[in-house]
């Protein structure tokens, strides 16, 4: 039941014709169970169907449909409408990256840097595959933290460091190179160091910590990346100390 | 058809946009007035080697008014510096003494009691007491 | 489109200043306000029975090794750390770039270095020299 009416404040941005992105209102039925992407849902299905934006799954899992809501990064699909301050809700592209069209963004760049850390399981000798790796349930809970990212992007718009080095390497990446160190069965430890311990690396990060406060999966990338900073200079003292010695 | 990307640009003065910027931006101001008072503690010591009228001097410059007012709100700081630090080893723990990471407000608890106790340390060790 | 693109070099001075920022943000947090009240807030406010900072008292302290080694610590930890941070506040502020981020590193590491090394100059002068 349509009771109220909410205003949307949409951010467009129209690659065709260049210029600044600009805000379009649009008033838009409301009820109390609506999160922001069924209000964007209902412009583009009712009132004006150019207007461009990612989703997919609706609950949490995809990491598409990231916004920067009212000035703050936020998943659309789980941020309440009854939750916003005043009720008006301001749309716009996250933070940091280039902007496609609308609410789209450009995150080829982290796709990029999340290859770089090889987030997959790497080993020296793959053995006998007819055999299970078998992992303990401690095992598991070494890594179940950053392996709970979705590569939603929200960590890389709240965070002032890649806003201002887009080179930098940034949260969600670093994570999930600690979740894949962390593995009992990976042997990469090394080669994602090495990677992590450049000059776009993880010496960047100044532990603003706010790409943890907007973390939609309690990924805590910020304490990843202290961790990884205190693996990275372990290994490199060890290097620097015993060079012969085995690189883990 | 050209399509242009708008570039991707950083909000100007970010560290005003919420609380925790703008609390992260003062501990960064905090730590450089660290080794503001670093500079200070060296310039005493030279001080001192240059004898009593030079020292004198120096301290009386560090009490005078506008000297000692400036000096409070750089101790704010410093103090505000101390209390983040500890909050930040909670919250990464790269070192964990138990097996399962300890909530951050226990940490900073723990830490806050080691300061006031280090502190009281300090007293009696470097400044001979009360 | 996403083919591995070789990994940049790795750094090596980085790893080693962090530490000392790191072991620096430890020894600043924990020794230096108590320092700087005792020696600057105690006896201006009147919050002290004497003037720790008073020249005769902390000559007569100056004298022990252990308030030597204190200072020493204390100096070079606060340096160390507190030019890592300035550097990051001004890179943030937009002073970037190899040349501009060499020209930072080689003055504020400059300052760490020689100011830790004053502290321990005068540590151990009128003690071993």
């Amino acid at each position: 039941m349509a009771d109220s009416e909410v205003v949307f404040r949409v951010s467009r941005y129209r690659p065709e014709s260049g210029g600044r992105p600009t805000f379009q209102e649009y008033r838009i039925p409301y009820r109390s169970d609506m999160v922001v992407l069924d209000g964007l849902n209902y412009i583009k299905d009712h009132l004006d169907p150019t207007l461009t934006f990612r989703w997919s799954c609706r609950m949490g899992i995809c990491g598409s449909c990231g916004a920067d809501v009212n000035g703050r990064p936020r998943l659309t699909c789980g941020t309440y409408i009854r939750d916003m301050r005043k009720g008006a809700v301001t749309v716009e592209p996250l933070s940091n990256f280039p902007i496609l069209k609308d609410l789209v963004v450009d995150f080829d760049d982290f796709l990029d840097k999340l290859a770089s850390v090889r987030p997959y399981i790497v080993r020296k000798d793959w053995g006998d595959l007819s055999k299970e790796y078998t992992q303990y349930p401690e095992d598991v809970d070494a890594y179940r933290q950053q392996s709970l990212c979705i590569n939603c992007m929200l960590c890389y718009a709240a965070c002032p460091v890649f806003g201002a080095s887009p080179e930098f390497v940034g949260p969600a990446a670093s994570a999930l190179a600690l979740r894949y160190i962390r593995d009992t069965r990976d042997d990469g430890a090394a080669e994602r160091l090495a990677r992590l311990n450049t000059k776009t690396g993880i010496w960047e990060c100044t532990f603003v910590g706010e790409c943890s406060v907007v973390c939609p999966k309690e990924v805590d990338p910020a304490a990843a990346i202290q961790t990884l900073k205190f693996l990275a200079t372990t290994r490199h003292m060890r290097r620097l100390l015993m060079p012969g010695s085995a690189s883990r | 058809m050209t399509v242009h990307e708008y570039p991707a640009r950083r909000r100007r003065v970010w560290w005003l946009r919420n609380r925790r910027y703008l609390a992260f931006q003062l501990r960064e101001a905090g730590g450089v007035v660290c080794a503001l008072y670093g500079l200070i503690l060296l310039n005493m010591l030279i001080q001192l080697r240059d004898g009593e009228s030079a020292y004198a001097a120096f301290l009386n410059l560090l009490r005078t008014p506008p000297m000692l007012y400036l000096n409070v709100v750089l101790f704010a700081l410093v103090l505000w510096h101390a209390l983040t630090w500890f909050m930040l080893i909670g919250k990464a723990q790269p070192i964990q003494f138990t097996r399962e990471p300890l909530p951050w407000k226990v940490v900073f608890g723990i830490n806050v009691l080691l300061w006031i106790g280090v502190s009281g340390a300090v007293v009696y060790l470097i400044f001979g007491g009360m | 489109m996403h083919a591995d693109v070789a990994a940049p070099d790795e750094v090596l001075l980085e790893p080693v200043i962090w530490s000392l920022f790191s072991v620096g943000g430890f020894i600043t947090a924990f020794l230096l306000p108590v320092t700087l009240f005792l020696l600057f807030f105690a006896a201006p406010f009147h919050l002290w029975p004497f003037d720790p900072a008073a020249y005769g008292t902390f000559l007569a302290h100056w004298k022990e090794p252990l308030v030597r080694l204190f200072f020493f610590v204390l100096i070079g930890g606060s340096l160390f750390h507190g030019t890592h941070r300035l550097k990051f506040m001004l890179m943030d502020a937009g002073f970037k770039g190899p040349a501009a981020e060499a020209l930072l590193d080689l003055i504020l590491n400059g300052v760490a270095i020689f100011g830790s090394l004053g502290a321990l100059y005068y540590a151990l002068r009128g003690w071993l020299f």
